[in-house]
């Protein structure tokens, strides 16, 4: 009976990271599906277009985590208002400026192809987009709850994380130091914003 | 021979006299230190004044191009431009050690050379023909050059380091090896110069989005130049099999 017992538990703890797993891939796929359909292919306005962003990455996309990564040292330096002032700006102009990269967007087909553990408690869930020769993008994601979030998305070898970090520290280097400074500049981008016309 | 003497001497006290000063304040310090770009006042000051010429010729030249020519026409111009650079990516495969890679780029040279009526259609593509592209930096990371710093920008050239700016010194050596059977100097130039305007007519929309969106399009370029060519040299040395997609991890934490 033990060993019954042992031998269903042990089935059992095999299968969960197996449905975790899934579950990324499937998050992350369903995500991607519903840009595609909704938005990319939809026959809608350019302003519908980025409230239907502005709501999936306010949901999706864990702001919190890195909008706290990409200020780097300069994070720690700043007030809680000034921080949730720049979230909120950045979330704004991240929406815009990655639904433009979007949009530019011809069709091709996404493949998922995998998930693997990362950094962080997270994972990387690999795709391909069509092409000769494919272009690698793989989502990074951390669980929340009963579904996941997005924390980084990886280009070719680009991390998204990794470039706003490398240019807002730059940018926070020659000017003061002082996030609010940043922030102002993200208000006075989004502002001026329009969608890049193909 | 003594003009290029005052040219090399121009850009050492250019180089010497563009080198950042460390800062004293912690902050500032991590946040250059993190930047790794030593020779960033001479780098922004060659970015901006290829930005300057980009904004003045090429860009014009491109938009008029693209308002000149059909979609098809462009599409050929490019398959025959790719094709060319085919005998460039054999002889890296070749020096790299890479025999399935030579043998799928001298499949897709002689299908899109014969079948595609000289490159102008890409027929390999539709055989299912594998795409491999490659230079000579990557070349000289799988010798064993595989980090090379200071990140540097050309004029015209754009951003490099030592071991890229070698490697783009052989790329170019071989293109004009290439380019060697046209006789005449005048149609030489200008198929160097179609080459360049047809490339930077593909990327009309995706410059015009990254300069929508930064705050610094300088820092941008280099973090996205330094990321993909890391992963470009990972690939040629075989490093990125063994950690993809790991290469690209990092822990969030780190300024707790």
């Amino acid at each position: 009976m033990k060993k019954i017992t042992a031998f269903f538990l042990s089935v059992l703890l095999m299968s969960l990271p197996v449905k975790a797993e899934q579950a990324g891939i499937d998050f992350t796929k369903k995500l991607a599906d519903d840009i595609i359909v909704n938005v990319l292919s939809a026959n809608i306005s350019d302003d519908e277009k980025l409230k239907i962003f502005h709501d999936r990455f306010k949901e999706d996309l864990d702001i919190q985590t890195i909008g706290k990564h990409v200020t780097g040292v300069y994070w720690r330096k700043a007030t809680p208002k000034e921080q949730q002032e720049f979230l909120t700006a950045f979330l704004d102009f991240a929406t815009k400026s990655w639904a433009d990269k979007f949009n530019l967007y011809t069709g091709q087909k996404i493949n998922f192809t995998g998930i693997q553990a990362a950094k962080s408690g997270q994972f990387f869930v690999s795709s391909s987009v069509e092409g000769n020769p494919p272009a690698e993008v793989l989502w990074r994601i951390k669980k929340a709850g009963s579904t996941y979030k997005i924390t980084d998305i990886v280009i070719e070898g680009v991390s998204m994380v990794t470039s706003y970090r490398n240019e807002y520290v730059a940018f926070l280097h020659k000017n003061g130091g002082k996030l609010a400074n940043l922030t102002q500049e993200l208000q006075r981008k989004s502002q001026a914003f329009s969608f890049t016309k193909k | 021979m003594k003009k290029n003497a005052i040219i090399l001497l121009t850009f050492g006290a250019l180089l010497i006299c563009g080198c950042a000063h460390k800062p004293t304040d912690p902050v500032a310090l991590k946040a250059y230190e993190e930047a790794n770009d030593p020779l960033e006042p001479f780098n922004r000051a060659m970015f901006e004044t290829n930005m300057l010429l980009d904004a003045a010729i090429l860009k014009p030249v491109a938009k008029g191009y693209r308002a000149v020519t059909p979609e098809f026409v462009r599409k050929g111009v490019s398959n025959v431009f790719t094709n060319l650079k085919q005998p460039g990516y054999l002889i890296n495969s070749l020096l790299q050690g890479k025999g399935e890679a030579a043998y799928d780029i001298s499949r897709r040279f002689f299908a899109n050379t014969f079948l595609g009526l000289g490159g102008l259609f890409d027929v390999a593509s539709d055989m299912n023909i594998p795409m491999n592209t490659n230079d000579f930096g990557e070349t000289l990371a799988v010798w064993g050059w595989e980090k090379s710093e200071p990140y540097i920008v050309w004029p015209v050239l754009g951003p490099s380091n030592p071991r890229d700016t070698f490697g783009t010194g052989f790329n170019m050596a071989l293109s004009t090896a290439e380019l060697s059977v046209i006789h005449e100097p005048a149609v030489r130039y200008g198929v160097l110069a179609l080459d360049t305007i047809q490339t930077r007519e593909k990327n009309i929309e995706f410059i015009e989005s990254l300069e929508k969106g930064t705050t610094d399009l300088y820092a941008t370029v280099r973090s996205m130049y330094r990321q993909n060519r890391e992963k470009k040299i990972n690939q040629a040395t075989g490093a990125m099999e063994e950690q993809s997609p790991l290469a690209y991890d990092f822990d969030f934490d780190d300024e707790e």
